[in-house]
Order: C-alpha cells, then structure tokens, then sequence
C-alpha cells in the first residue's frame, strides 16, 4: 500500500489538485537540464511523499540530498534547493555556495521557494554576496491533500508565529490556498469564522477575490457551500487533552507523519533486528478507514471479532468442498494482512495504553476539563516536574491547567516555573516566554468562564458507552470537543443564536455572504440550497483549523458527516496535523 | 450602375486586369513632391515630408526653416516640427515597422521622431568610422537600415529596438585604391535569407556582390538560353551589368535589375534564374521602380509611369506631375501632390464580377439583385441559372465587396452575397456578417479624417492589435475604443494608453479635476491597471496625481511598489499591512530601512504592529546587534535582556570556547548583565531572579568541574547538577546546591530516589528512606523502583504507602494482580478501580490469543 494516498473518493475532486502540484514540480525539474542534485528541505521532502513517488523524482535524474547545514556533496555541477521560504535555510545555502567559491568549484544553482519566493529570504541572500549566483524560481505548493476529505497547508509552524511572534504569513498563505481551491471549485458563498486569525483570513480572502477574482463562467456551479474557519487558539483544550480515537492515539504515542507511521519492525511481526517500517495510514486501507475514527476499546472488540470470524473460516476450510466455497475463503484471505497490520499496531499501543501513568494523565485531563479539583491537578504536575517526566508531557497538561482555569494564581505560576527551570534547565525560560505571550501559560486575572462554555455547550456527556456513541464526544471518552460543537452549531444554525457563548471564547466572529456569481444572483432561492443537496450531489462544507487540528476533531467530524440528517459532505482543511505534544514542541524554544 | 463602368476603368496587362482607384484627394496644399524629400509609411501609414536640401532653396517661394511635416494618408496636416539638426545633409528618412521615423544625416547620426514629429531621445549614430567617412546611401527596410559611405564600406542596423550599428564586410574595389563606386543597392531583409542576417546587394561595375555579417559573395545570373554557346555562364553578368537600378521583391525572393543598356530583367534568387527579361524604350534609369505586389514592377520617369508583367506588352500610365511610388503588400499606392491612388491586380472575384461579358454565377447573381430591385422576373431566371453554385457566387460577391474601396459598390456587393444567401441552405452566415464587420471597420479607418487606407488584405496582414496601436498612437482614441468595443477585444490597452495620453497632455489640469476625468473612463475596464498610469503620472512629475490614482489600484502586489517608488512610504505601509501579504510589508520594510536613518526606521515601524514583528523576526535570524539597537531606542528592555542572555550560550555552544574556562567569566557577565536590564522593569523580577540563579548556577558548575576535573556539569539545570553530585558519590555538594537554590524537600527527596536508584545503590536508598519520616511519604522510593523496573526493591516501599488506591495501583504496575485486587478491594471507590484492573488484564490476553493464526502475514 503507497503512502500516497488514493483519493478517487473524495467529494471534492482532490486529485486533480495533486496532479497538477506532480506536474508542476516536475516540469519545474524538467526545465534544468542534465543531471542535477536536488536538495530538499526535510519538512518538505515529507510533503512531497504525499503527491509524488521518489522513484518519480530519481527518473529525472536526480541525486537527493537533504538540506543541512553541511555543504552538499556532489558530483553533480547543478545544484537545486528545493525549499520553503524560511530564513534560516538560507543562511545554509549561502554558506554552501561560499564553501563551493571557497574550493574553486563551478556550479550552477538554483533556488526555488515553495509555495513562492520572499523578499526576506533573497535579501539574506543578498547580505551574503550569493544572490546573483542563483536563479531563483517558485513552486507555487500551496496545499497538499492528506486523505479523501483532509487537506493540509503545511504550515508546521502556524500557531506559534501567529501567537508569539506576531508573523502572520500564514494567514495569507492559507488565504491563498483557499482561494485556489476557489479556482478550482468556484466561490464560496457562505463564509463563517471564529478567531482572530479566522477573521483575517475570510479578509484575505476577500481581497483576493477584489484582486484577482475568480470567474465564475469558467468553473461551474460552485461546489463548496460554507467555509468555515477556526482559530486554533478559540479551542486549546481539545488539543491538550489525549486523544482516544484509533487513529489519534497512534499520533499520540508514534507520531503519524505525512500519513504513514514509524515502527519497529519488530512491532509488526517481521523480525528485524533494529529496522524501522513505515505503515502507511490513508482510507484506501479498508480496515483502517472503518476503524481509524473508532474509540480505540471498540477498535479491540472489532479486531477481535474479525479475527474470530476468520479462524472460524480457517478451521472451516477442511470440511470446504466445493471450488466457489474457496474463491470465497481466498478472497476473504485477501484482507489478511490488513488484519494482520492493524493487530499488530494495536497491541502495540496497549502498551502505551495500559500504563499506569497514562491511566493518570486521563485521569488529570479529565479532571482539568471537567473543572472540578484544581488542587489535585496542581499536586500532579509538580510531582511529573519532581520526576522529571518529559517536558512536552508536562506542559501540555499545565496549558490544559491554565486554559481551563484562565490562568494560575500568581503565587503558583512563579513557582511552577520556577520549579521547571531548576529541574529542566534555565534554558527553557524562552519555552515558557512563549507559551506565556501566546496566553497559553499565564497568571490568572479574571475568573474563568470555561465552566459556562462546558454547560452552555455540553461538553461533558455523562455515561458514553463508546460502541454505541451517539454524539461526538466518544472520541474523547466523554469529552465533546469544543471545536467540533462549535462547528456543529456554525453547519446548523450558523453563529447568530450562540453569541453569547462566542464572546465568552477569544477573538472575534464573523459571518458573511460573498458573491462569486454575479450571473446569476439567485441561486440559493432557485435551488433550494438550504437543504444542501442538488442534484443527487450533496453540497460540501469547508472547514478550515488555523493552528492545527487532531485526528479526533477529525473523527469526530467524519462522525458528524455521517449522522443521518446531514445535509453536507465535510472537507477539512487545517494548517497542519497536530497533536498536544507536536502543538507545545512548536513552542518550544531553548536559549541554547 | 452597370457592370460595364466598373470594368471600363481597368487595364489589361498581358491576361490581367488592373485597377487604379482614386482614394483620396490629398488635403494639403502647396505641397511640390519633387522639392521635398517624403517618406512613406506602409500600410497606409502616415507621410513625413520635408524640403529636400540638394535642391535650390526659392527665394521668397518657400520659408527659409525647414519644417519637419507629417500627414495622414490623406494629406491632413498631424504634427510639424522645425528641422535644425547639425551633421549634414539628410541622407535618409524612412519609417520603421512601429512607425518611428528614422532620419540619418550624412555624418551618421540617426535623429527619431515619432508620430507628432517629437524627437525620440536619444540621438543615436551610425558608428564612429561612419562619421569620418560621410554617409552617401541609406537604404531601409521595415526594421533596419544599410548605410553606403563615400569610403564604399557598409554600416548596419539590423534592429531599430536595440539600434546597435555594425560594420558589413568590405565589398572588393569598392574600398581599393581604384575606388570603383557603387551604382546601386538593395537588401534583403533578414526574415527572407537563409543566415537570418541581412543581405546588401551591390552593384559595382560590371558585378553584383551579396553582402552578409560574415560575407560576400559575387551574385551571378544563370544562363538563360542554353544554346548559346557562345556567352560563358560567368560572363552573363558582364552581359547584363553593369546594372542601373536594382530592388528586391516584397517576399524577397525575387531581384529586379535596370541594366545599363535599358532592360528589365528579374532574377529569381535562390536558383539565379530570369523571370521577365523585358528591354524598355530608355536607357536612361527610371526614378524609382517598386514592385505591384507579387505580379508586376513599376517604373517611373517624368511623367511615365510603366507597368511590365511577366508577358505582354507594358500598360503605361501618365501623370502631369511628379508622383511617389508607395509599396504595399498587394499593390502600390501611388502619392501625387493632388491625389493618393490604389494600383493593385483586380481580385478574382471582383473580375468575374464585372468583367465585361461575364457569365460567371456571381456575375448572374450580381445581376439578379439588379433584376430584383427593378422587380424584373428576371432575377428569379438567373437565380435559377446559377443554383448548383449560388455558395460560390455568394462568396465571390463576399470577396468582391471586402475589396472595394467605394461604400456604395461594397453595399451593393453586399446586398447581392445576402440576396443569394437567402436561396442557399449550406452557407455559412457567419461570413458576410464577419465582412461587414471587417468592412465597416475598414471605411472607419479610411475616413479622410484618420487616413488609412487599408485593403483588406493590407488589414489582415497588418492585424487589428496593431492597427488598434497604430491608432491610439495617433491619438485616435476615441475611434480605437470603438473598434476594440465593436470586435469585442481587450478594451485595456487603449484606455491605458488614453489616460497617460491625457495626463501627458494636460499639465495645468488641477489633480482633482484629472482624476475625476481619468477615472471616469478608467472605471470601463474592470482589471485595468492603475498602477501602470499612476506609474505614468509620476514619470510626469505629477507625484500628487499618482498618489491619487494608486489609490484605486486594487492589487496590492502593484500598489505598493508603486507607492514605494513615489515616496508614499507610509501608505506603502498600510496598504501593505491591509494586504495581509507579509511580503509586501518585507518590501517596504527593506525599502525604509535602507534609505531612513535607523532612528527614524525604528520610530516608523515601532507603531506599526505587524511590521515590527515581522522586522524582528527578520532581525533576531539575521541582525542581532540591530534588533538591540532597536529594542533599546523603543524601551523594550527585556528583549535586549533575552537577547543578550540568548548570547551567553551561543558563546558556550561555541566548541573554542568551551575547552577553557576563562569564558565561563564573559558568559557569566553576559548573564548578569541581562538580569539587570530584566530588573528594570516590574513585570520581570521572575526572569531577573532566573538569570540571577542561572549565573549563579554556572559558577558553582564551574567550582564543581575543577573539582572534580570533570567537564560534566556546565550547562545542565540544578536538578541535574544534583543528581550528578549524588551519582558521583558527592552527598556533600548535593546538599550544598540544594540549600543554594532553596530546592523543596518534595524535588529533593524525589531527585534523591531516582538518583540513587540509576546507580542502583539500594542499600544508600533504604538508607535515605529511614534518615527521618520521608515529609511526603514513600512515593519517591516506590517510584523510583518501579522505575528502576526493580520489583523487589518496590515492595519494600509500597507497604508503606498511606493511601489505599495507591499502593493498589503500585502492586498492579508490578504486576501483582492479587495485592492489587486486595488494595483495591479495601479501597471502597465503589470498585471502579478493581473494574479498570481487570480490564487492562484482560486486554493484554486478548492479542495473545488472536495474533497467533496472523504470524508473518504481514
């Protein structure tokens, strides 16, 4: 099974973005003549894994390399950086090109910017002299589609630049890409967003429609119906707390990048001392798209009764006396290694899961978000700070214990962090300067009204049995994410009857009508469109995370989707994949 | 109207009709041809005139200035300028493909003027060489030119875009101490030869040489009549040469000669064969000699202008007055001081229209509309005559209107192709709406007012973009816009070029007023640039009216540059930040930081929130001593503080530092110079307090390394330096950090636990756990073993946890599940957590069980 992921599927026509992306970047290869080195940024090359082959890439000619600080190695006297416009990369490549003159050795290079080319960047490499040795182009990769119904922008670092250091590029980018898909896919009518950052970017947005507009005479009926954006920030509980989804809990414990995940290939069963496998983790698995979204108990229980049925047919398989009897057992032995896969991977997490220090950490999450004992919570923490637990672990639990409360007593926050820095050293002063300019670890100075939200939303649902969920809150064994209600409410009723509960959150909320299709004005009246569905197509929902989203905020959207009553397919579109442990690590930032 | 008089007025050559309309009656007056030097532009293109200087001046006849004069086609007055330019004589005056007026005097130098005789700065030259020699010929083509100097060497221009002159090689004898001079020459453009440069063809003496960038070659006529024996191939020359006149066809395949002895004779020159060899009356050289399209030459002496074809006899034509012969691509226009004629081949269909006696079905048709309109049954008859090829006459009636020049022949043509088109099922409507469309366009641009009389050949070849540029050139505007509205093209161009037209005209307009007219037609263009004309208005020294008009612009990746550019630097900024594109602002960011003191840098981007976050994350990658400056002059204090701080372990990570220990001393002052800047400020004291700790902490790492010789405590945090201290054995340096940093008996007695359990010294742990009554139980110890993975040693600790689910937690993590059930049991929670017991039991039994039909299936 590929890592790139079959998208036949989707309800948006996903592929042909990606093909065109492959295209794109291939032609843009294609242009250099000759073989060539291609030196990638590493993040990038992990996107690249989700819309072309390797193998594809090597058929051009092309030596790989991985961009570091290291000169590169090569025979070859074409030299191509492939690499995302962040400015430290390019302090590597001058000084690449600087150690070259050094040596006396004649190359050609090339620097492409993905998704486009910045000022910033070639004025470093003008500080550095190397400017005019480089031909400088773009790679105009705005998004790259995860999954069938998963877009993602790639902006690993979304969150924190917008919340600490005020860049916010980002917002433009994901303006951009969502403009795109409007080119692709026609204007989008409805637009609703919550957040600062969500606000900004439906402004965006609409002065690139003023700027460059999308000619509704050249795409069609406009597919998407809503957008909906969402400010990270309006939600960081849900992040914080551990995600109990199959899919999520395998990012939380073996962290699933660009759709695959990294074992031990002991883990899988195949004995090989010390070697790593990817497992690639996308919906054209048919085992892993019926269970990814499933609380993980139940995920157990199906394994199991899977297994079970196939032993039955395999003991079977004795008495089986006729031809079609066994084309049937052989096609049934056509899911084996799925099954195999998936069983492995989850005893493998049980190992995770039945730890007793994880059983707590549950436990202080679900303390936290049910606001009932700070106290106990506080006296947990500092004993993972005693015990010197991982950083990321103890931070993500003290964010989840400041965001819930809106804060700590100033008595208690000087001497949690305080304590931090003796035990993990006085260089993460700038880890928690950040997290305290993001407004994710802070004094406390008014009281919180996390309570109300909870109520208002019912964001605690007692007694789920997570096998027969009926609301969203089985992904997080009772917990509803709030991001997830809040999108219930923007799909259903839009904002208007839950403002009260909007300004409890921060940043602003907008909710407009654009108009992409001046033809035709009355479309929503002609159609009926309230009800989403024309002719036979179900009209789709665009909902954007700007900061991140996990896996169960996505589950618990594909849950939404299903529900009988849904009148909208659902496309989610986040800045990147996260989880609390990749969302705090962003923060993170040592002085040495 | 009969036929007959249509026909009445052509003349036969050989099989050939010919025709000469009248096209306009040339507006101007006292305008003498042969007094003035005239340039003529193809395609109907404008006509520069100006008095000829090897001519006697008439005293008291014509002004002693000379004047530089442009007209239309027509003869209507466009631009004049007066003429007093040094460098000689005028040489040669042509006009360029994009109608630039190229004017080169005798000491080379090249004087542009465009269509409303303005110079063109600046003033180019032919070459240095050149001006010592003195021009004597110049000959054009549509972009280039070949200059003949007295010295017989050859200068070229081969593109008027990049007007870089170049030497051509030297012919033979022309530069010899015999000095032969040239009888004439001609070119090749550079698109009709095989090397894509240039051909000059020279005549000298008895021989004809063909000059390229790298050559010459001696260009010999091949032998018509193989019979004669007597005329080597190599003398054919010598029998035709020397030659008088010469010029090469409009496709540039074919070479016309004026020999000495009187003939015509034209040379096909790819395989030197002689197309029409025809001897004329004179021998004298006629003036001038131009090719009628592809099928006939023209030659004019006073008064005689002579029409050979390939066979038959000559047509001649007379004029009472001198005449200039103006190539076209399907014809020749023939200029006098009175009149501007058309002399073109008749078109096929136009003859078998109104040839006398035609019975061709579009003739029959013509006829029948004739028949109709006199409402005579006649028509029907005809019509009936024809019906197998009505399509075919209707074509041909189509064809002959777009060629005519006269309106009412093209509505009557017209009207017949539309009369027939009602009886023919199959015909493609579309065509006579096109020609209208064509037609009426046509007539609109040869209007005497405007002056182009295009053929519709003339017009398609030419295109109706350019045409459309040719006529905003012109300041037809208004005209232009209507053809770009009637066929339905990009309206953009001529409305831009309309307002920098209007701005560029209008100096004393106020601002406010010419925004309002510009955006008045700006607003009919939605996409227009307005970028593109405020960039106009400030290249007009109007910076005001550019500001104003860059406002309208809605994209901001032209805006902003713009805005840079004329000084708008705030509103750049703005604007920018509007966008939300953060590269924009990086833009302007880099545009103020480089031409603003940094003082006045700093104060312009401190109130602009997202610049000056944007300026720092630029700054803190790339230019740390500039971002203190900055943070210094805006008060941000403990950014200065963090930065400096940020320094003090760069300068520890460098690997020449570490090795010795005099630098732990800069560092440390590193450090306490960021605590007092931290100190500063209220809002601080916890950073201050860190730094102070932090320097602190590195002395002590720095007393413990040379104690104990080993560089294995800088830079780890207190709770490492303990554990570190305890590892090695050293209780006493442990207690000394403690007590230094005020480290909680809670971390301690953890810290402690686990140190001693890394080490595995259990007998120092149950040492430690008996000191006193652990303050907060025995948690760290239990902790630590099971950490440790050291069961026995766990339970040695876990009897003595106070609190029931705890110590039922600690056996079940050791895997005892009876004592685990036991605690739990006591614990009275109601069994939720005997539940949860039993589940992760049992869960771990589950894939035992399954895996095993699966084993390396995978």
């Amino acid at each position: 099974m590929a890592q790139i992921p079959n998208l036949e599927n989707a309800p948006l026509n996903l592929k042909s973005i990606r093909d065109k992306s492959q295209k794109e970047l291939v032609n843009l290869l294609k242009d250099i003549r000759g073989t060539k080195c291609l030196v990638i940024d590493p993040k990038l090359s992990g996107s690249f894994s989700l819309i072309i082959q390797t193998s594809t890439l090597k058929e051009l000619g092309l030596e790989l390399r991985h961009l570091s600080a290291e000169p590169v190695q090569t025979e070859c006297t074409k030299v191509v950086y492939l690499v995302r416009s962040q400015l430290s990369f390019m302090k590597f490549i001058a000084s690449h090109i600087q150690s070259d003159i050094s040596k006396a050795i004649q190359r050609d290079y090339y620097v492409y910017f993905v998704p486009r080319r910045s000022v910033a960047c070639e004025k470093i490499l003008e500080q550095e002299k190397v400017h005019n040795l480089v031909t400088v182009k773009e790679f105009p990769l705005y998004m790259v589609p995860l999954d069938e119904d998963v877009i993602s922008f790639e902006l690993d670092l979304s969150e924190k630049d917008c919340l600490v250091d005020g860049d916010v590029s980002s917002l433009w980018h994901v303006a951009k890409a969502i403009h795109e898909l409007e080119f692709s896919f026609g204007v989008i009518s409805k637009v609703r967003a919550k957040g600062k950052a969500s606000v900004r970017v439906a402004d965006i947005l609409n002065r690139m429609q003023v700027e460059e507009p999308v000619n509704s005479n050249d795409v069609g009926r406009p597919e998407v119906d809503t957008l909906i954006l969402l400010d990270r920030e309006v939600d960081m509980v849900t992040p914080m707390c551990s995600q109990l989804t199959y899919e999520g809990l395998i990012d939380e414990f073996l962290h699933i990048s660009n759709g695959a995940v990294e074992v031990d290939s002991s883990v899988m069963g195949v004995q090989q001392e010390g070697k790593k496998m990817k497992v690639p983790l996308n919906s054209s698995d048919k085992l892993f798209k019926e269970t990814r979204d499933l609380n993980f108990e139940v995920v157990v229980q199906v394994l199991r009764q899977k297994a079970t049925t196939m032993k039955e047919d395999y003991t079977e398989i004795n008495s089986t006396q006729t031809v079609s009897e066994l084309k049937d057992f052989v096609k049934k032995l056509n899911s084996l290694p799925e099954m195999s896969r998936h069983i492995h991977l989850a005893q493998h997490l049980t190992t995770f899961t039945s730890k007793q220090s994880f059983l707590s950490q549950l436990d202080m999450e679900q303390t936290l978000v049910e606001a009932e004992s700070y106290d106990i919570c506080f006296e947990y923490i500092e004993e993972m700070i005693h015990k010197q637990e991982p950083l990321t672990n103890v931070l993500r639990l003290l964010v989840l214990f400041s965001v819930t409360n809106s804060g700590l007593p100033k008595k208690q926050f000087d001497y949690i962090r305080t304590e931090l820095l003796h035990s993990y050293g006085f260089e993460h002063v700038v880890t928690l300067n950040n997290l305290e300019k993001a407004g994710l670890l802070k004094k406390q100075e008014f009281k919180s009204n996390w309570l109300t939200v909870k109520r208002t939303l019912k964001l605690i649902v007692e007694d789920t049995d997570t096998s027969r969920h009926d609301d969203i809150a089985y992904v997080y064994s009772g917990y509803a994410p709030l991001s997830i209600r809040l999108i219930q409410q923007a799909i259903h009723s839009g904002w208007r009857p839950m403002e009260d509960i909007l300004k409890l959150l921060p940043g602003p909320h907008l909710e407009t009508k654009r108009s992409g299709f001046p033809s035709s004005p009355s479309v929503d009246s002609l159609h009926g469109a309230s009800n989403g569905v024309v002719d036979g197509r179900r009209s789709i929902v665009l909902v954007v995370f700007i900061g991140g989203v996990t896996f169960a905020e996505i589950s618990a959207l594909r849950y939404l989707a299903s529900k009988e009553g849904m009148a909208y397919d659902l496309i989610i579109a986040t800045t990147k994949i996260v989880n609390g442990a990749t969302l705090i690590e962003t923060f993170m930032e040592k002085l040495g | 109207m009969t036929n007959v008089s249509v026909a009445a007025e052509w003349q036969l050559l050989y099989d050939r009709y010919y025709r000469k309309p009248e096209i306009y009656q040339m507006r101007w007056k006292h305008v003498d041809l042969s007094r003035n030097k005239v340039a003529c532009a193809s395609f109907g293109g404008p006509i520069a005139v100006i008095r000829d200087d090897s001519k006697i001046v008439q005293l008291y006849a014509e002004s002693a200035l000379r004047k530089l004069r442009i007209f239309n086609s027509a003869g209507l007055l466009h631009s004049e300028t007066i003429w007093k330019h040094p460098g000689g004589r005028l040489i040669g005056m042509s006009w360029s493909d994009d109608q630039t007026l190229i004017c080169i005097v005798q000491d080379g130098t090249i004087y542009r003027y465009n269509i409303h005789a303005e110079l063109i700065e600046p003033n180019m030259s032919m070459g240095k060489e050149c001006d010592e020699q003195n021009v004597v010929e110049c000959v054009f083509w549509g972009n280039g030119v070949v200059c003949l100097t007295e010295g017989g060497q050859l200068f070229c221009i081969s593109d008027f875009d990049t007007m870089k002159p170049s030497k051509l090689p030297d012919v033979p004898g022309l530069t010899e101490d015999d000095m032969l001079q040239p009888t004439c020459l001609a070119v090749r453009e550079p698109k009709y030869t095989m090397s894509g440069t240039v051909e000059v063809l020279v005549a000298v003496g008895d021989e004809i040489f063909g000059v390229e960038e790298d050559s010459v070659q001696t260009f010999r006529v091949d032998e018509p009549n193989v019979n004669d024996s007597d005329v080597q191939n190599d003398d054919y020359v010598n029998l035709i040469g020397p030659v008088q006149k010469m010029i090469v066809s409009p496709n540039g395949k074919f070479l016309t000669l004026f020999t000495h002895d009187g003939r015509i004779v034209v040379v096909e020159m790819e395989t030197k064969q002689i197309a029409i060899d025809y001897s004329c009356e004179s021998a004298l050289p006629p003036q001038q000699m131009a090719w009628c399209g592809m099928d006939t030459v023209l030659l004019y002496w006073d008064e005689d202008l002579t029409m050979v074809g390939p066979l038959g006899d000559p047509v001649h034509y007379f004029y009472d007055e001198p005449v200039i012969l103006i190539p076209e691509c399907d014809g020749v226009r023939i200029l006098s001081n009175t009149s501007l004629e058309f002399l073109q081949r008749v078109p096929d269909s136009t003859e078998s229209i109104f040839r006398i006696g035609s019975t061709s079905p579009a003739a029959l048709l013509y006829d029948a509309l004739d028949h109709f309109d006199r409402r005579s049954a006649k028509a029907d008859e005809n019509l009936r005559l024809i019906r197998s090829s009505l399509s075919e006459a209707v074509e041909s009636c189509i064809d002959a209107a777009g060629h005519e020049f006269d309106v009412t022949r093209q509505r009557a043509l017209l009207r017949a192709a539309s009369y027939g088109q009602a009886f023919c099922s199959n015909f493609q409507r579309e065509r006579v709406q096109e020609t209208c469309r064509t037609l009426r366009v046509l007539n609109a641009v040869r209007d005497p007012d405007i002056g182009i009389p295009l053929s519709i050949r003339q017009y398609k070849l030419l295109t109706p973009v350019v045409l459309i540029s040719r006529l905003i050139n012109s300041n037809h505007h208004l005209l232009a816009l209507r053809i770009s509205e009637y066929l339905d093209m990009n309206k953009e161009v001529v409305i831009m070029h309309w307002a920098c037209a209007k701005i560029t005209a209008s100096p004393s307009t106020p601002d406010a007023h010419l925004l309002e007219v510009l955006l008045d037609k700006l607003q009919l263009c939605r996409g227009i640039s307005y970028a593109a004309v405020a960039t106009h208005a400030d290249n007009c020294g109007r910076r005001k009216l550019a500001a104003m008009l860059v406002e309208h612009e809605p994209r901001s990746t032209k805006q902003v540059p713009l805005l840079l550019s004329i000084g708008e630097e705030d509103t750049a900024l703005v604007k920018a930040t509007e966008s939300g594109d953060t590269d924009l602002i990086y833009l302007v960011i880099f545009h103020i930081w480089q031409k603003r003191p940094p003082l006045e840098f700093f104060a312009m981007i401190q109130g602009r929130v997202l610049a000056r976050d944007l300026f720092v994350a630029y700054a803190r990658c790339h230019k740390h001593e500039f971002l203190k400056d900055f943070f210094l002059s805006t008060g941000q204090i403990h950014e200065v503080a963090f930065l400096l701080w940020k320094e003090s372990w760069d300068m520890g990570k460098n690997p020449m530092a570490s090795k010795g220990s005099p630098l732990y001393g800069p560092r440390i002052k590193l450090i306490e110079k960021a605590r007092n800047l931290f100190s500063q400020t209220k809002e601080h004291t916890f950073e201050s307090k860190a730094a102070e700790e932090h320097a602190k902490l590195l002395k002590i790492q720095h007393e413990l390394e040379v104690s104990t010789k080993q560089a294995i405590f800088v830079d780890s945090s207190i709770n490492d330096t303990i554990r570190t201290c305890i590892v090695l054995g050293n209780n006493r340096a442990a207690i000394k950090v403690k007590t230094e940093f005020k480290v909680s008996d809670k971390r301690w007695y953890f810290l402690k636990a686990f140190a001693l359990a890394t080490i595995k010294d259990w007998a120092a742990l149950e040492k430690f756990s008996k000191e006193k009554r652990p303050p907060m139980g025995f948690r760290p110890f239990v902790e630590a073993c099971i950490d440790a993975d050291e069961k026995a040693e766990a339970l040695k600790y876990i009897p003595k946890l106070s609190d029931l689910v705890e110590r039922g937690e600690a056996y079940a993590r050791i895997g005892m599940a009876k004592e685990a059930a036991d605690a739990a049991a006591q614990a009275n929670d109601g069994g939720e957590l005997l539940e949860r017991f039993r589940k992760t039991f049992s869960q771990n039994a589950i894939f035992d069980t399954l895996k095993m039909p699966f084993q390396g299936a995978s």
